[in-house]
Protein backbone atom coordinates (compact mmCIF):
# COMPACT_ATOMS: atom_id res chain seq x y z
CA UNK A 1 0.00 0.00 0.00
CA UNK A 2 1.08 3.55 -0.56
CA UNK A 3 -1.44 5.99 0.81
CA UNK A 4 -0.82 9.65 0.10
CA UNK A 5 -1.46 12.21 2.76
CA UNK A 6 -4.69 13.98 1.99
CA UNK A 7 -4.87 17.75 1.81
CA UNK A 8 -8.25 17.98 3.53
CA UNK A 9 -9.99 16.38 6.46
CA UNK A 10 -11.31 13.78 6.80
CA UNK A 11 -8.41 11.83 5.36
CA UNK A 12 -8.97 10.04 2.09
CA UNK A 13 -7.14 6.76 1.86
CA UNK A 14 -6.10 5.93 -1.64
CA UNK A 15 -3.70 3.38 -0.24
CA UNK A 16 -4.03 -0.21 -1.16
CA UNK A 17 -4.94 -3.27 0.90
CA UNK A 18 -7.71 -1.42 2.72
CA UNK A 19 -9.98 -3.66 0.67
CA UNK A 20 -12.56 -6.31 1.32
CA UNK A 21 -10.26 -9.12 0.15
CA UNK A 22 -7.62 -8.33 2.76
CA UNK A 23 -10.26 -7.74 5.43
CA UNK A 24 -11.84 -11.12 4.62
CA UNK A 25 -8.50 -12.98 4.59
CA UNK A 26 -7.48 -11.67 7.99
CA UNK A 27 -11.00 -11.55 9.37
CA UNK A 28 -11.66 -15.27 8.95
CA UNK A 29 -8.57 -16.14 11.01
CA UNK A 30 -9.48 -13.54 13.60
CA UNK A 31 -13.00 -14.99 13.66
CA UNK A 32 -11.61 -18.48 14.34
CA UNK A 33 -9.35 -17.16 17.12
CA UNK A 34 -12.24 -15.30 18.77
CA UNK A 35 -14.56 -18.29 18.45
CA UNK A 36 -11.98 -20.57 20.11
CA UNK A 37 -11.36 -17.96 22.78
CA UNK A 38 -15.10 -17.58 23.45
CA UNK A 39 -15.79 -21.33 23.57
CA UNK A 40 -12.87 -22.13 25.86
CA UNK A 41 -13.76 -19.09 27.95
CA UNK A 42 -17.26 -20.46 28.52
CA UNK A 43 -15.83 -23.85 29.50
CA UNK A 44 -13.46 -22.16 31.91
CA UNK A 45 -16.14 -19.96 33.40
CA UNK A 46 -18.61 -22.75 34.09
CA UNK A 47 -15.89 -25.02 35.49
CA UNK A 48 -14.67 -22.29 37.80
CA UNK A 49 -18.10 -21.10 38.91
CA UNK A 50 -20.06 -24.33 38.79
CA UNK A 51 -23.79 -23.72 39.00
CA UNK A 52 -25.63 -26.23 41.17
CA UNK A 53 -27.27 -28.10 38.30
CA UNK A 54 -23.87 -28.72 36.69
CA UNK A 55 -22.16 -29.96 39.83
CA UNK A 56 -22.93 -33.65 39.38
CA UNK A 57 -22.73 -33.88 35.60
CA UNK A 58 -19.33 -32.33 34.97
CA UNK A 59 -16.94 -35.07 33.85
CA UNK A 60 -13.59 -35.73 35.49
CA UNK A 61 -12.13 -36.99 32.19
CA UNK A 62 -10.09 -36.43 30.12
CA UNK A 63 -7.65 -35.49 32.88
CA UNK A 64 -6.04 -32.90 30.58
CA UNK A 65 -9.34 -31.41 29.43
CA UNK A 66 -9.17 -28.19 31.42
CA UNK A 67 -5.46 -27.86 30.72
CA UNK A 68 -6.06 -27.98 26.97
CA UNK A 69 -9.07 -25.71 27.13
CA UNK A 70 -7.41 -23.01 29.22
CA UNK A 71 -4.12 -23.26 27.30
CA UNK A 72 -6.09 -22.69 24.10
CA UNK A 73 -8.02 -19.81 25.66
CA UNK A 74 -4.92 -17.81 26.47
CA UNK A 75 -3.02 -18.86 23.33
CA UNK A 76 -5.89 -17.94 20.99
CA UNK A 77 -6.31 -14.64 22.82
CA UNK A 78 -2.63 -13.79 22.36
CA UNK A 79 -2.69 -14.92 18.71
CA UNK A 80 -5.72 -12.68 18.16
CA UNK A 81 -3.69 -9.57 19.04
CA UNK A 82 -1.73 -9.35 15.73
CA UNK A 83 -4.82 -10.52 13.82
CA UNK A 84 -7.04 -7.85 15.37
CA UNK A 85 -4.51 -5.08 14.75
CA UNK A 86 -4.04 -6.12 11.12
CA UNK A 87 -7.77 -6.42 10.57
CA UNK A 88 -8.48 -3.03 12.10
CA UNK A 89 -5.70 -1.50 10.01
CA UNK A 90 -7.29 -2.72 6.79
CA UNK A 91 -10.69 -1.26 7.69
CA UNK A 92 -9.43 1.83 9.48
CA UNK A 93 -10.22 4.23 6.58
CA UNK A 94 -13.90 3.41 6.98
CA UNK A 95 -13.82 5.25 10.28
CA UNK A 96 -13.57 8.45 8.22
CA UNK A 97 -16.44 7.65 5.86
CA UNK A 98 -18.12 10.83 4.63
CA UNK A 99 -20.87 11.69 5.33
CA UNK A 100 -20.47 9.89 8.66
CA UNK A 101 -24.06 8.64 8.73
CA UNK A 102 -25.89 7.98 5.48
CA UNK A 103 -29.01 6.25 6.78
CA UNK A 104 -30.49 4.48 9.77
CA UNK A 105 -29.08 1.19 8.48
CA UNK A 106 -25.64 2.74 8.09
CA UNK A 107 -25.86 4.17 11.61
CA UNK A 108 -26.74 0.75 13.02
CA UNK A 109 -23.89 -0.85 11.11
CA UNK A 110 -21.42 1.68 12.47
CA UNK A 111 -22.78 1.18 15.97
CA UNK A 112 -22.32 -2.58 15.72
CA UNK A 113 -18.76 -2.06 14.46
CA UNK A 114 -18.05 0.27 17.38
CA UNK A 115 -19.25 -2.41 19.81
CA UNK A 116 -17.15 -4.98 17.95
CA UNK A 117 -13.96 -2.90 18.13
CA UNK A 118 -14.54 -1.87 21.74
CA UNK A 119 -15.35 -5.42 22.84
CA UNK A 120 -12.41 -7.01 21.01
CA UNK A 121 -9.77 -4.54 22.21
CA UNK A 122 -11.23 -4.61 25.73
CA UNK A 123 -11.27 -8.41 25.99
CA UNK A 124 -7.72 -8.88 24.70
CA UNK A 125 -6.38 -6.04 26.84
CA UNK A 126 -8.03 -7.12 30.11
CA UNK A 127 -7.20 -10.77 29.43
CA UNK A 128 -3.54 -10.03 28.81
CA UNK A 129 -3.29 -7.94 31.97
CA UNK A 130 -5.05 -10.66 33.97
CA UNK A 131 -2.26 -13.10 33.05
CA UNK A 132 0.22 -10.85 34.87
CA UNK A 133 -2.27 -10.34 37.75
CA UNK A 134 -2.46 -6.59 37.10
CA UNK A 135 -5.87 -4.99 37.63
CA UNK A 136 -5.71 -1.23 37.03
CA UNK A 137 -9.49 -0.88 36.47
CA UNK A 138 -12.21 -0.15 39.03
CA UNK A 139 -14.36 -3.23 38.27
CA UNK A 140 -13.81 -6.88 39.04
CA UNK A 141 -12.19 -8.81 36.23
CA UNK A 142 -14.03 -12.13 35.95
CA UNK A 143 -17.70 -11.02 35.69
CA UNK A 144 -16.88 -8.10 33.39
CA UNK A 145 -14.59 -10.13 31.10
CA UNK A 146 -17.40 -12.71 30.95
CA UNK A 147 -20.13 -10.13 30.23
CA UNK A 148 -18.18 -8.35 27.48
CA UNK A 149 -17.38 -11.74 25.90
CA UNK A 150 -21.11 -12.16 25.14
CA UNK A 151 -21.29 -8.65 23.79
CA UNK A 152 -18.30 -9.34 21.54
CA UNK A 153 -19.55 -12.75 20.37
CA UNK A 154 -22.93 -11.23 19.50
CA UNK A 155 -21.39 -8.25 17.68
CA UNK A 156 -19.18 -10.64 15.71
CA UNK A 157 -22.16 -12.75 14.61
CA UNK A 158 -24.09 -9.64 13.62
CA UNK A 159 -21.07 -8.34 11.73
CA UNK A 160 -20.70 -11.59 9.77
CA UNK A 161 -24.41 -11.48 8.92
CA UNK A 162 -24.24 -7.85 7.77
CA UNK A 163 -21.03 -8.34 5.79
CA UNK A 164 -21.98 -11.71 4.33
CA UNK A 165 -22.17 -10.48 0.70
CA UNK A 166 -18.65 -8.98 0.87
CA UNK A 167 -17.30 -12.06 2.65
CA UNK A 168 -18.74 -14.34 -0.01
CA UNK A 169 -17.44 -12.15 -2.82
CA UNK A 170 -13.89 -12.18 -1.41
CA UNK A 171 -13.58 -15.53 0.38
CA UNK A 172 -11.19 -17.11 -2.15
CA UNK A 173 -8.60 -15.86 -4.60
CA UNK A 174 -10.89 -16.76 -7.49
CA UNK A 175 -14.00 -15.18 -6.01
CA UNK A 176 -15.65 -12.63 -8.32
CA UNK A 177 -15.00 -9.70 -5.97
CA UNK A 178 -11.35 -10.59 -5.60
CA UNK A 179 -10.85 -10.96 -9.35
CA UNK A 180 -12.17 -7.42 -9.78
CA UNK A 181 -9.41 -6.00 -7.54
CA UNK A 182 -6.20 -4.64 -9.10
CA UNK A 183 -3.80 -7.56 -9.59
CA UNK A 184 -0.87 -5.27 -8.79
CA UNK A 185 -1.89 -5.49 -5.10
CA UNK A 186 -1.47 -9.27 -4.99
CA UNK A 187 2.19 -9.37 -3.92
CA UNK A 188 1.72 -6.62 -1.32
CA UNK A 189 -1.27 -8.47 0.09
CA UNK A 190 0.68 -11.71 0.24
CA UNK A 191 3.53 -10.03 2.04
CA UNK A 192 1.10 -8.41 4.51
CA UNK A 193 -0.50 -11.79 5.24
CA UNK A 194 2.95 -13.39 5.64
CA UNK A 195 3.89 -10.61 8.04
CA UNK A 196 0.73 -11.19 10.08
CA UNK A 197 1.41 -14.94 10.10
CA UNK A 198 4.97 -14.27 11.31
CA UNK A 199 3.67 -12.02 14.09
CA UNK A 200 1.11 -14.63 15.19
CA UNK A 201 3.85 -17.28 15.16
CA UNK A 202 6.23 -15.10 17.17
CA UNK A 203 3.79 -14.14 19.94
CA UNK A 204 2.58 -17.73 20.19
CA UNK A 205 6.03 -19.30 20.29
CA UNK A 206 7.31 -16.92 22.99
CA UNK A 207 4.34 -17.51 25.32
CA UNK A 208 2.74 -20.91 24.72
CA UNK A 209 5.42 -22.75 26.70
CA UNK A 210 3.68 -21.66 29.92
CA UNK A 211 1.03 -24.29 29.19
CA UNK A 212 2.55 -26.45 26.45
CA UNK A 213 5.68 -27.53 28.30
CA UNK A 214 7.56 -29.11 25.35
CA UNK A 215 8.05 -25.53 24.11
CA UNK A 216 9.16 -24.15 27.49
CA UNK A 217 12.60 -23.31 26.07
CA UNK A 218 10.99 -20.58 23.97
CA UNK A 219 8.82 -19.33 26.83
CA UNK A 220 10.52 -15.95 27.31
CA UNK A 221 7.55 -13.55 27.21
CA UNK A 222 4.96 -15.37 29.32
CA UNK A 223 4.21 -14.32 32.90
CA UNK A 224 4.86 -17.88 34.02
CA UNK A 225 7.52 -20.45 33.35
CA UNK A 226 6.87 -24.14 34.08
CA UNK A 227 10.19 -24.57 35.92
CA UNK A 228 9.89 -21.55 38.21
CA UNK A 229 8.13 -22.15 41.50
CA UNK A 230 8.51 -24.06 44.75
CA UNK A 231 9.08 -27.79 44.13
CA UNK A 232 9.41 -27.13 40.40
CA UNK A 233 5.81 -26.02 40.00
CA UNK A 234 4.38 -22.50 39.76
CA UNK A 235 1.89 -21.31 42.38
CA UNK A 236 -1.06 -19.00 41.97
CA UNK A 237 -2.11 -18.37 45.54
CA UNK A 238 0.82 -18.15 47.87
CA UNK A 239 0.63 -19.13 51.54
CA UNK A 240 1.42 -15.52 52.43
CA UNK A 241 -1.60 -14.26 50.48
CA UNK A 242 -3.82 -16.88 52.09
CA UNK A 243 -2.52 -16.36 55.64
CA UNK A 244 -1.40 -19.98 55.97
CA UNK A 245 2.40 -19.75 56.16
CA UNK A 246 2.53 -21.37 59.62
CA UNK A 247 0.39 -24.49 59.91
CA UNK A 248 1.31 -26.47 63.04
CA UNK A 249 1.67 -30.09 61.90
CA UNK A 250 1.12 -31.46 65.44
CA UNK A 251 -2.06 -29.49 66.02
CA UNK A 252 -3.42 -30.20 62.53
CA UNK A 253 -6.57 -32.31 62.27
CA UNK A 254 -8.52 -33.43 59.24
CA UNK A 255 -12.22 -33.70 60.05
CA UNK A 256 -14.47 -35.72 57.77
CA UNK A 257 -18.14 -34.97 58.40
CA UNK A 258 -20.77 -37.49 57.29
CA UNK A 259 -22.99 -40.25 58.69
CA UNK A 260 -19.92 -41.64 60.56
CA UNK A 261 -17.75 -38.58 61.18
CA UNK A 262 -14.12 -38.93 62.27
CA UNK A 263 -10.95 -36.94 62.76
CA UNK A 264 -7.39 -37.78 61.71
CA UNK A 265 -4.02 -36.40 62.73
CA UNK A 266 -1.44 -35.79 60.04
CA UNK A 267 0.40 -38.96 61.09
CA UNK A 268 -2.80 -41.02 60.82
CA UNK A 269 -3.52 -39.53 57.42
CA UNK A 270 -0.02 -40.40 56.23
CA UNK A 271 -0.44 -43.95 57.57
CA UNK A 272 -3.45 -44.62 55.30
CA UNK A 273 -2.93 -46.30 51.92
CA UNK A 274 -1.17 -43.76 49.70
CA UNK A 275 -1.86 -43.56 45.97
CA UNK A 276 -0.07 -41.71 43.23
CA UNK A 277 -1.69 -39.63 40.48
CA UNK A 278 0.04 -37.87 37.63
CA UNK A 279 -2.17 -34.85 37.07
CA UNK A 280 -1.73 -31.36 35.67
CA UNK A 281 -2.37 -28.26 37.67
CA UNK A 282 -3.98 -25.87 35.20
CA UNK A 283 -4.59 -22.28 36.17
CA UNK A 284 -7.37 -20.01 34.98
CA UNK A 285 -4.62 -17.56 34.04
CA UNK A 286 -3.39 -19.93 31.36
CA UNK A 287 -0.34 -21.70 32.72
CA UNK A 288 -0.27 -25.41 33.45
CA UNK A 289 2.10 -28.22 34.30
CA UNK A 290 1.84 -31.89 35.06
CA UNK A 291 3.15 -33.24 38.37
CA UNK A 292 3.29 -36.40 40.50
CA UNK A 293 0.98 -36.25 43.49
CA UNK A 294 0.85 -38.73 46.38
CA UNK A 295 -1.92 -38.96 48.94
CA UNK A 296 -5.16 -40.56 50.05
CA UNK A 297 -8.08 -41.08 47.70
CA UNK A 298 -10.92 -38.71 48.54
CA UNK A 299 -13.39 -41.48 47.66
CA UNK A 300 -11.87 -43.71 50.39
CA UNK A 301 -12.04 -40.94 52.98
CA UNK A 302 -15.70 -40.38 52.10
CA UNK A 303 -16.55 -44.10 52.18
CA UNK A 304 -15.03 -44.38 55.66
CA UNK A 305 -17.39 -41.62 56.78
CA UNK A 306 -20.32 -43.67 55.53
CA UNK A 307 -20.96 -41.62 52.39
CA UNK A 308 -23.24 -43.12 49.74
CA UNK A 309 -21.52 -43.85 46.39
CA UNK A 310 -23.17 -40.87 44.68
CA UNK A 311 -22.16 -38.33 47.32
CA UNK A 312 -20.33 -35.15 46.49
CA UNK A 313 -18.06 -33.40 48.91
CA UNK A 314 -17.55 -29.95 50.38
CA UNK A 315 -13.92 -29.07 51.06
CA UNK A 316 -12.89 -26.41 53.56
CA UNK A 317 -9.49 -24.80 53.70
CA UNK A 318 -7.51 -23.32 56.55
CA UNK A 319 -6.97 -20.20 54.47
CA UNK A 320 -8.07 -17.04 56.20
CA UNK A 321 -8.92 -14.91 53.20
CA UNK A 322 -10.15 -15.84 49.77
CA UNK A 323 -13.19 -16.57 47.65
CA UNK A 324 -12.25 -20.25 47.30
CA UNK A 325 -11.91 -21.15 50.99
CA UNK A 326 -14.92 -23.46 50.61
CA UNK A 327 -15.18 -25.61 47.50
CA UNK A 328 -17.77 -28.14 46.39
CA UNK A 329 -17.06 -31.10 44.21
CA UNK A 330 -19.62 -33.21 42.37
CA UNK A 331 -19.76 -36.99 42.49
CA UNK A 332 -17.82 -37.51 39.25
CA UNK A 333 -14.78 -35.79 40.73
CA UNK A 334 -15.20 -37.00 44.30
CA UNK A 335 -15.30 -40.67 43.27
CA UNK A 336 -12.64 -40.55 40.59
CA UNK A 337 -9.78 -42.84 41.71
CA UNK A 338 -7.29 -40.18 40.63
CA UNK A 339 -8.76 -37.54 42.96
CA UNK A 340 -6.52 -37.29 45.98
CA UNK A 341 -6.10 -35.46 49.20
CA UNK A 342 -2.42 -35.07 48.37
CA UNK A 343 0.32 -34.92 50.99
CA UNK A 344 3.26 -34.99 48.61
CA UNK A 345 4.26 -33.34 45.36
CA UNK A 346 6.94 -34.92 43.17
CA UNK A 347 7.93 -37.14 46.10
CA UNK A 348 8.40 -34.33 48.62
CA UNK A 349 6.14 -33.15 51.42
CA UNK A 350 4.08 -30.17 50.24
CA UNK A 351 5.55 -26.76 50.92
CA UNK A 352 3.36 -24.05 52.46
CA UNK A 353 2.76 -22.51 49.01
CA UNK A 354 1.56 -25.85 47.64
CA UNK A 355 -0.89 -26.35 50.49
CA UNK A 356 0.88 -28.01 53.43
CA UNK A 357 -0.23 -30.24 55.05
CA UNK A 358 -2.86 -31.49 52.55
CA UNK A 359 -4.47 -30.32 49.34
CA UNK A 360 -6.96 -31.53 46.77
CA UNK A 361 -5.81 -32.62 43.35
CA UNK A 362 -8.48 -33.78 40.91
CA UNK A 363 -8.46 -34.38 37.15
CA UNK A 364 -9.95 -31.92 34.62
CA UNK A 365 -10.44 -29.05 37.05
CA UNK A 366 -9.28 -25.43 37.30
CA UNK A 367 -6.43 -24.76 39.69
CA UNK A 368 -8.53 -22.44 41.90
CA UNK A 369 -10.68 -25.45 42.83
CA UNK A 370 -7.71 -27.65 43.75
CA UNK A 371 -8.12 -26.47 47.33
CA UNK A 372 -4.97 -26.13 49.41
CA UNK A 373 -4.49 -26.32 53.23
CA UNK A 374 -7.50 -28.65 53.54
CA UNK A 375 -8.80 -29.14 57.07
CA UNK A 376 -12.35 -30.42 56.65
CA UNK A 377 -14.35 -32.60 54.26
CA UNK A 378 -18.15 -32.74 54.39
CA UNK A 379 -20.19 -35.44 52.69
CA UNK A 380 -22.92 -33.86 50.56
CA UNK B 1 -29.71 -18.13 7.48
CA UNK B 2 -28.18 -14.68 7.39
CA UNK B 3 -31.16 -13.26 9.23
CA UNK B 4 -30.98 -16.01 11.84
CA UNK B 5 -27.27 -15.33 12.40
CA UNK B 6 -27.87 -11.60 12.68
CA UNK B 7 -30.79 -12.08 15.08
CA UNK B 8 -28.74 -14.49 17.19
CA UNK B 9 -25.96 -11.91 17.25
CA UNK B 10 -28.34 -9.24 18.44
CA UNK B 11 -29.67 -11.58 21.12
CA UNK B 12 -26.17 -12.33 22.41
CA UNK B 13 -25.32 -8.63 22.37
CA UNK B 14 -28.46 -7.94 24.39
CA UNK B 15 -27.45 -10.66 26.85
CA UNK B 16 -23.95 -9.17 27.09
CA UNK B 17 -25.48 -5.73 27.59
CA UNK B 18 -27.67 -7.01 30.44
CA UNK B 19 -24.68 -8.77 32.03
CA UNK B 20 -22.64 -5.56 31.84
CA UNK B 21 -25.54 -3.51 33.21
CA UNK B 22 -25.88 -5.94 36.14
CA UNK B 23 -22.44 -4.90 37.31
CA UNK B 24 -22.49 -2.32 40.05
CA UNK B 25 -19.69 -0.57 38.18
CA UNK B 26 -21.29 -0.55 34.73
CA UNK B 27 -20.39 3.10 34.05
CA UNK B 28 -16.74 2.30 34.62
CA UNK B 29 -17.02 -0.64 32.22
CA UNK B 30 -18.58 1.59 29.56
CA UNK B 31 -15.80 4.16 30.02
CA UNK B 32 -13.18 1.44 29.57
CA UNK B 33 -15.00 0.07 26.51
CA UNK B 34 -15.05 3.53 24.94
CA UNK B 35 -11.44 3.97 26.02
CA UNK B 36 -10.54 0.84 24.06
CA UNK B 37 -11.87 2.44 20.86
CA UNK B 38 -10.12 5.73 21.57
CA UNK B 39 -6.87 3.90 22.32
CA UNK B 40 -7.02 2.02 19.05
CA UNK B 41 -8.46 4.60 16.68
CA UNK B 42 -6.67 7.55 18.20
CA UNK B 43 -3.26 6.12 18.99
CA UNK B 44 -2.39 2.65 17.71
CA UNK B 45 -3.91 2.92 14.24
CA UNK B 46 -2.48 6.37 13.34
CA UNK B 47 0.93 5.17 14.51
CA UNK B 48 0.74 2.08 12.32
CA UNK B 49 -0.57 4.10 9.36
CA UNK B 50 2.32 6.55 9.78
CA UNK B 51 4.86 3.72 9.79
CA UNK B 52 3.16 2.28 6.70
CA UNK B 53 3.45 5.65 4.94
CA UNK B 54 7.11 6.06 5.86
CA UNK B 55 8.00 2.65 4.50
CA UNK B 56 5.72 2.91 1.48
CA UNK B 57 8.25 3.50 -1.27
CA UNK B 58 11.09 1.38 0.02
CA UNK B 59 12.62 -1.59 -1.66
CA UNK B 60 12.03 -4.78 0.31
CA UNK B 61 9.16 -3.00 2.06
CA UNK B 62 7.19 -6.22 2.49
CA UNK B 63 9.99 -7.77 4.49
CA UNK B 64 10.59 -4.58 6.44
CA UNK B 65 6.93 -4.20 7.34
CA UNK B 66 6.67 -7.87 8.31
CA UNK B 67 9.65 -7.41 10.61
CA UNK B 68 8.16 -4.26 12.16
CA UNK B 69 4.79 -5.94 12.58
CA UNK B 70 6.30 -9.01 14.26
CA UNK B 71 8.61 -6.95 16.45
CA UNK B 72 5.82 -4.53 17.33
CA UNK B 73 3.51 -7.34 18.43
CA UNK B 74 6.28 -8.86 20.57
CA UNK B 75 6.79 -5.48 22.25
CA UNK B 76 3.04 -5.14 22.75
CA UNK B 77 2.65 -8.47 24.56
CA UNK B 78 5.80 -7.74 26.59
CA UNK B 79 4.52 -4.35 27.83
CA UNK B 80 2.41 -5.75 30.71
CA UNK B 81 5.41 -7.83 31.83
CA UNK B 82 7.70 -4.80 31.76
CA UNK B 83 5.32 -2.18 33.13
CA UNK B 84 3.52 -4.09 35.88
CA UNK B 85 3.96 -1.67 38.79
CA UNK B 86 4.57 -3.65 41.94
CA UNK B 87 6.33 -6.94 42.52
CA UNK B 88 3.81 -9.64 43.41
CA UNK B 89 3.84 -11.51 46.72
CA UNK B 90 4.31 -14.63 44.65
CA UNK B 91 7.78 -15.45 43.29
CA UNK B 92 6.43 -17.70 40.52
CA UNK B 93 4.61 -14.76 38.87
CA UNK B 94 6.93 -12.92 36.45
CA UNK B 95 9.98 -15.01 37.32
CA UNK B 96 11.98 -14.29 34.17
CA UNK B 97 14.26 -11.51 32.96
CA UNK B 98 11.78 -10.02 30.49
CA UNK B 99 13.88 -7.16 29.04
CA UNK B 100 16.43 -9.83 28.13
CA UNK B 101 13.75 -12.13 26.69
CA UNK B 102 12.31 -9.32 24.60
CA UNK B 103 15.71 -8.23 23.28
CA UNK B 104 16.63 -11.79 22.37
CA UNK B 105 13.34 -12.41 20.57
CA UNK B 106 13.61 -9.10 18.68
CA UNK B 107 17.20 -9.93 17.72
CA UNK B 108 16.07 -13.32 16.40
CA UNK B 109 13.29 -11.69 14.34
CA UNK B 110 15.73 -9.15 12.84
CA UNK B 111 18.32 -11.86 12.15
CA UNK B 112 15.75 -14.06 10.40
CA UNK B 113 14.55 -11.09 8.33
CA UNK B 114 18.11 -10.24 7.30
CA UNK B 115 18.72 -13.87 6.34
CA UNK B 116 15.52 -13.94 4.34
CA UNK B 117 16.42 -10.66 2.59
CA UNK B 118 19.94 -11.87 1.84
CA UNK B 119 18.57 -15.15 0.53
CA UNK B 120 16.25 -13.33 -1.84
CA UNK B 121 18.98 -11.07 -3.11
CA UNK B 122 21.34 -14.00 -3.55
CA UNK B 123 18.81 -15.85 -5.63
CA UNK B 124 18.41 -12.69 -7.64
CA UNK B 125 14.72 -13.17 -7.68
CA UNK B 126 13.50 -10.05 -5.99
CA UNK B 127 9.80 -10.44 -5.76
CA UNK B 128 7.57 -8.05 -7.55
CA UNK B 129 6.23 -6.83 -4.23
CA UNK B 130 9.57 -5.37 -3.37
CA UNK B 131 10.03 -3.36 -6.51
CA UNK B 132 9.20 0.27 -5.77
CA UNK B 133 5.89 1.43 -7.11
CA UNK B 134 5.91 3.71 -10.09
Amino acid sequence: MKPRLPAVRPPVFRGRLHDARTATSIGRWLGVAIAVCFGTGLISHYLQHQPGWLLDVLPSRPVWGYRLSQGLHVASGIAAIPLLLAKLWTVYPRLFAWPPLRSVRHALERLSVAVLVAGAVFELFTGLLNTVQWYPWPFSFVPVHFAVAWLLAGALMLHVAVKYPEIRAHWAKESPGTLALPTADGPDRRSLLSGVAAAVGAVTLTTVGQAFTPLKFFDVLAPRHPDHGAQGLPVNRSARAAGTTQVDADAYRLTVAGPRPYTLTLAELAALTQHESVLPIACVEGWSKSAHWTGVRIAELLRRAGAPPDAGVRVISLEQYGAYRVMEMGREYAHDPLTLLALRLNGQILTADHGFPARVIAPNRPGVLQTKWVTRLEVL
Amino acid sequence: MRTVLGAAGLALMALGGVLVWDQATHWDVLIWLAGAVVLHDGLIAPLVVAVGLLTGGLKNRGLLRGTLLTGGCLVLIALPLLLRPLPTANPSVLPLDYPRGLLISLAVVVALALLLGAGRRWRGRTREADVPEK
